[in-house]
């Protein structure tokens, strides 16, 4: 698994359309949301804006670039490669996904440190870890099931989409108008919950745990529906 | 006798209503090398998957070392697969490649060494979107004898490669068979089944048409003489078939009646322009499939 990371991880630095998806575009977004961080405070909260990078990174440093990565190794029969050697299928996804999800936990801590330090620290850390942890869970099982339907990397921009938006729609949505209208909709949807949770812990409001349920709840229908749809060859 | 290193029961695969192979049932013996040749569409390649593991019989039964193709902790430490098709990272080096490739197959080797007898030595920092097809072929290649696997599986190892790479890629699996690995070639240039495979499958459209030996394959078909007669010369002691104006001789007693020629063309003072005299080829065969 770590020999497969390893290379997975020069692969990364060595292609600068994953690098610039993966790395720079959430930061970027991030910047930006820290920048203007009182406007957005006023529109929503604090809490709002540590939500938005969680997502953000969630979608773009994570889910896409899992998805890209998968397409693209299963495309060039680099998998086929993988599982002609005596490596077994989980070893050679953990190996395949770790080094992007690690990245992507790397990125969240880093921007969230910064936006604590220029904005004000969280109310619970622990929490806030334990709902970035779930999330990023979330994320790589929905990008499992994803690359199942995704033929190549740059149908992979295409099939990313309504997840990666998706769920930045919600958490806007649920950051802005809180979840007191419309509650079980908005904690159902991929990503509400887990929103509500780092908004509330954020900004100091006594976070409850159940609402990890629906994000977890994710996770086991994201990774059943991967194992349905996973390919390992490309169709012929 | 030895425990065969491949069974292969009544393997059956097939793909939606198509038959792709039919109840084929063979074995590959420890260190012989068994040439699996057939027409495009014979079922070669979904019977090499699903030797290598990466296809489930629809029914029947395969072994690999005794166990299931799937059991990758078992099976693959001891075998090594050229892929048909590449199948590597075009970000990463040659090195890297068969560095990765090779620690996953859990045999220990050294990359310099395997390079070496791939004939990569020169591109080991190239990356692999750089390299030709040819190189990719050898690249494939120095990842399968990594470790110097007990069992070789080559799935067309030499389609692409020039006549020196050729050349350098049997003598490697020479070297690897001196030390006793099998064998399991499947390849379109029948005159290299027929220079080094000690037993051959030959599969059409799904079963196992013949299997022998060379010699067992093509004994069965005539030997033939071929030659061209001047105008005007007198006709020959022999049944002769003439075919796009080279005169031809079907025999199954060679050397008798290349003896009556030649005695024949000598004393009637007879030249038998490009003459050639040979065993049927494996081509022969081939062609005696459809026929």
């Amino acid at each position: 698994m770590l020999a497969i990371a390893r290379s997975e991880l020069i692969q990364i630095f060595r292609n600068r359309l994953v690098l610039v998806t993966s790395l720079i575009m959430p930061v970027v977004v991030s910047a930006f949301f820290i920048y203007r961080r009182d406007a957005f405070a006023t529109l929503g909260s604090l809490g709002y804006i540590a939500a938005i990078i969680m997502v953000t990174v969630g979608a773009f440093g994570l889910y896409t670039s899992a998805v890209t990565t998968l397409a693209s190794r299963r495309q060039n029969l680099f998998l086929k490669r993988l599982r002609s050697t005596a490596a077994g299928d989980g070893s050679i996804l953990a190996g395949l996904l770790l080094p992007v999800t690690v990245l992507a936990l790397v990125q969240i801590t880093a921007i969230l440190t910064v936006f604590g330090v220029v904005g004000g620290e969280p109310g619970n850390l622990a929490v806030l870890a334990v709902a970035v942890l779930a999330t990023m869970a979330m994320m790589v099982g929905l990008a499992l099931a994803t690359a199942g339907v995704t033929t190549s990397p740059e149908h992979a921009q295409v099939t990313t989409l309504p997840v990666s938006l998706g769920v930045i729609a919600v958490a806007s949505w649920v950051g802005i108008s809180g979840t007191e209208n419309l509650t079980l909709l908005k904690r159902l949807l991929p990503g509400g919950a887990a929103t509500e949770l780092v908004v509330d812990t954020w900004n100091g409001a006594g976070p409850s745990l159940v609402l990890l349920a629906p994000t977890l709840a994710w996770v086991v229908v994201a990774v059943s529906l991967a194992a349905r749809l996973f390919r390992w060859e490309p169709r012929r | 006798m030895s425990t065969p290193v491949i069974e292969v029961e009544g393997l059956n695969l097939t793909y939606g209503d198509f038959p792709a192979v039919k109840d084929l049932s063979f074995e590959v013996r420890p260190g012989e090398l068994y040439a699996l040749l057939g027409t495009n569409g014979a079922g070669k390649t979904s019977t090499l998957e699903t030797i290598e593991g990466h296809r489930d019989p629809t029914s029947g039964r395969v072994r690999v070392f005794g166990h299931s193709p799937r059991d990758r902790a078992a099976v693959r430490p001891r075998m090594g697969i050229m892929l048909q098709e590449s199948g590597f990272s075009p970000d990463l080096t040659v090195r890297e490649s068969v560095g990765l490739i090779g620690q996953l197959t859990r045999r220990t080797d050294d990359v310099g060494r395997v390079l070496d007898v791939a004939g990569l030595t020169g591109k080991a920092g190239t990356r692999v979107s750089q390299l030709s097809g040819g190189e990719k072929r050898r690249l494939d290649f120095a990842t399968a004898v990594y470790g110097t696997p007990e069992l070789l599986i080559l799935d067309e190892p030499t389609t692409g490669l020039d006549i020196q790479s050729r050349d350098a890629l049997w003598q490697s699996v020479d070297r690897l068979r001196e030390n006793g690995s099998t064998i399991v070639l499947t390849t379109h240039y029948l005159e290299e089944a027929q220079q080094r495979a000690d037993r051959i499958g030959l599969m059409h459209q799904g079963v196992l048409h013949r299997e022998g030996t060379v010699g067992e394959l093509t004994r069965t078909l005539p030997s033939v003489i071929r030659f061209a007669l001047p105008a005007g010369a007198p006709i020959p002691p022999l049944r002769v078939d003439h075919l796009d104006g080279a005169a031809t001789v079907e025999t199954f007693d060679l050397q008798k009646d290349l003896y009556l020629l030649l005695g024949w063309a000598q004393d009637n003072g007879v030249e038998l322009r490009d003459l050639s005299a040979g065993p049927t080829r494996l081509d022969d065969v081939f062609r005696a499939i459809n026929a």
